[in-house]
């Protein structure tokens, strides 16, 4: 027994080996053209930029879209010469959808990659924890979430590329209205795009003439809603106001559909991914949410500048990944052309003068809509960004 | 009333699901001493593969089978490669290897089927039905029927049958079962398939309702474990109740408490029972029970 164990035992030891070797070779191998690149001489030739995105948890849909539009657009722009004639880098890290993570994120790509800049974070929450290590480095970060706070509770050092709380919830609710509703149930989830929602909703409803008789969240990862959905039908609601960007979303509508809550239901741009419509299945006929117009490029016509940059980018991605780009997509494509084009004006890769020349953004036509930033507003969409939509046959229609 | 109705039926939906995980943590249990904390990772593995092989065209049912059988094997592969090398030894490095496991078996689950949600059909697509004002999805009948069903199999298969005999015998005493011709490493490794098949049928149970990603595991695994303590380890019928009590605790504080809440519940009550009735609500000393 124990000798026929021996040669065994040698084999392993060598197939351990072998593997060694292999990886080694392997690692070597890797590594080679990255040298010989000149990637470690960083500052002369390269501009590194960090991107801190939900490539897992709740946001990894999101996440995901904005790395491929990330790593799409820096590879058209180093063949194209690069910007300013530097070759650009974007260190991509995962937050994880979580709050620590993303601070720690933005630490590394501070203090151990040097970036100039950072792009992200993909969620309101994870923006906002990163916010203190941005104030403290002094760089500049064009965030990609939807929340009102990211802007609103306004820091110089931030910018923010989606349409913010403060300009759809108004939107969607008006709308609400307009469909003959009075009083409105509202769950969001518990993370900071939910609770931002929340906030704007319960300030907006009154002066959409709605009155909010029920207001519950729920936690990221929960995967039953009984209770809420439970609640929101016996509260008298004549509607469900949904405003998450998680992949719970669509569980709850699904769940609603199930439990016979038959409630016409509302949402925003969390809704604005083919994840919610495919996992809600038939529960989610009907349901109606206000995004940007981009979600639809036809919405901006045809020939307009909108309609060429959309269909334009819409194309190489759709050419890249097989699918069309979604929102966050788009976002992602946004904050790195609102980057790359404070980068050309200013001339200057320094932190300081980044952040400025960003800010003096003007007229520039982007995937959400036209961006205008000055010292007082960092965002600079406007409602006639956005556009309403309904979910017919598994798929997005507009409403008219 | 009818709140309190659905209130109740989503707990014991919860419930259920509680109760397969911590059948599986029961098992392991009983056959090494120690917990295994990549339960959780079977139940996403299930869920994952079914959808996977859905994907790929394959009909529901076989689908079904196929993950099942699949998070089965690899349950044993797991148990063959990583914890026969250390089996007899301290069950804390036990517990500690099937940690390390299941962060493998999350991250391999990322690069194999990618970060996003998937989505597997109903059992039976229809309506729900209405029971005292209650809506009773169809799937929630079929998590029922299934926990019903893999609860008095698993009694049969210990109870009634000489393999079942072997692994109590194991279980109570490896060395004496031993000695008395039972493989018991066999039995160890069959016990860790079965856990995984038991987490597997409970992913693809639930896969329908609420979606399936490669990172549901760890918390899953938090209320297998919080159920299977509460029950009193080592018990299949205390993980049953274990899991059905908490599942209902957890549905009450979210409909009458606040939603938020109701994950406290499940920790809360683990460190309860821990200080107040180590051996579970359920448990004597453990293994006899089996």
């Amino acid at each position: 027994m124990r000798l026929a164990d021996a040669p065994k035992r040698a084999l392993i030891i060598g197939g351990l080996g072998l593997l060694t070797v292999a990886l080694a070779a392997m690692l070597a191998g890797c590594s080679a053209p990255a040298s010989s690149s000149g990637g470690g001489s960083a500052g002369s030739d390269t501009v590194k930029v960090g991107a801190i995105l939900s490539l897992t948890g709740p946001y990894a849909a999101l996440g995901a879209a904005e790395k491929n539009s990330l790593e799409l657009e820096q590879q058209r722009i180093n063949s194209a010469g690069g910007v300013g004639g530097k070759k650009l880098e974007i260190i991509i890290e995962d937050d994880g959808t979580d709050e620590a993570k993303a601070v720690a994120a933005a630490t590394k790509l501070i203090e151990q990659d040097h970036v100039v800049a950072i792009l992200g974070a993909t969620g309101t929450g994870q923006t906002m924890a990163a916010r203190t290590v941005i104030d403290r480095a002094a760089i500049p970060m064009i965030s990609m979430a939807g929340g009102n706070a990211i802007t609103g509770k306004f820091d110089r050092l931030v910018f923010q590329t989606p349409w913010p709380n403060s300009i759809v919830v108004p939107f969607v609710l008006r709308k609400v209205a307009a469909d003959g509703h009075k009083k409105v149930a509202v769950i969001t989830d518990s993370s900071g795009y939910g609770k931002d929602g929340s906030a704007v909703i319960t300030q907006e409803a009154p002066k959409a003439g709605l009155t909010v008789v029920s207001n519950q969240q729920f936690n990221p990862g929960d995967t039953d809603f009984a209770a809420q959905l439970t609640t929101a039908k016996s509260s008298g609601a004549d509607a469900i106001v949904l405003w998450t960007a998680g992949k719970e979303g669509a569980a709850i509508v699904k769940q609603a559909g199930e439990l016979g809550v038959k409630l016409p239901m509302y949402g925003g741009s969390g809704q604005a991914k083919s994840e919610f419509p495919t996992g809600a299945g038939a529960a989610a006929e009907g349901f109606v949410f206000g995004t940007g117009k981009s979600l639809l490029p036809s919405n901006w016509g045809t020939g307009t500048p909108e309609a060429t940059l959309v269909n334009d980018f819409s194309q190489r991605y759709e050419a890249a990944y097989g699918t069309a780009p979604d929102i966050f997509a788009g976002h992602a494509f946004d904050a790195l052309s609102i980057l790359t084009d404070a980068m050309k004006r200013s001339g200057d890769m320094s932190a300081s003068k980044l952040r400025d020349a960003i800010e003096q953004t003007n007229g520039l036509v982007g995937f959400a809509g036209t961006f205008n930033f000055s010292p007082t507003d960092h965002n600079g969409l406007t409602e006639k960004d956005l556009s309403l939509y309904r979910i017919e046959n598994g798929t997005w229609v507009p409403v008219q | 009333m009818a709140s309190l109705a659905q209130f109740i039926v989503a707990g014991l939906k919860s419930g259920a699901i509680y109760a397969l995980v911590a059948l599986g943590f029961t098992i392991v249990f009983a056959a090494t001493g120690a917990i295994n904390f990549a339960q959780g990772e079977f139940f996403m593995l299930g869920g994952m593969t079914g959808a996977y092989l859905a994907h790929l065209g394959m009909s529901l049912p076989l689908a079904v089978i196929f993950a099942v059988l699949a998070t089965a094997v690899l349950g044993a592969l797991f148990e063959i490669v990583a914890i026969r090398p250390i089996a007899g030894g301290d069950p804390l490095r036990i517990i500690m290897v099937t940690i390390g496991g299941s962060v493998i078996l999350r991250q391999a689950a990322l690069h194999f089927f990618g970060p996003d949600e998937v989505a597997l059909a109903a059992f039976t697509p229809g309506p729900s039905i209405r029971f005292l004002g209650a809506a009773i999805e169809l799937q929630t009948l079929w998590i029922w029927l299934i926990t019903l069903a893999s609860v008095g199999g698993l009694v049969f298969l210990y109870r009634r049958t000489a393999f079942g005999a072997a692994m109590r015998a194991t279980a109570l005493r490896s060395d004496a079962a031993r000695l008395v011709g039972i493989d018991t490493r066999s039995m160890v490794t069959v016990s860790f398939a079965l856990a995984a098949a038991l987490g597997a049928i409970a992913g693809l149970a639930v896969a329908p309702l609420t979606q399936s990603a490669f990172d549901v595991g760890a918390g899953i695994g938090v209320k297998g474990f919080a159920a299977a303590i509460l029950g009193g380890l080592g018990s299949p019928i205390g993980a049953v109740a274990g899991g059905l009590i908490l599942g209902l605790l957890e549905s009450l504080t979210a409909g009458y408490i606040n939603p938020l809440y109701k994950d406290a519940v499940a920790l809360v009550v683990l460190l309860g029972v821990l200080f107040i009735r180590p051996q579970g609500l359920f448990g004597g000393s453990g293994k006899e029970k089996l």
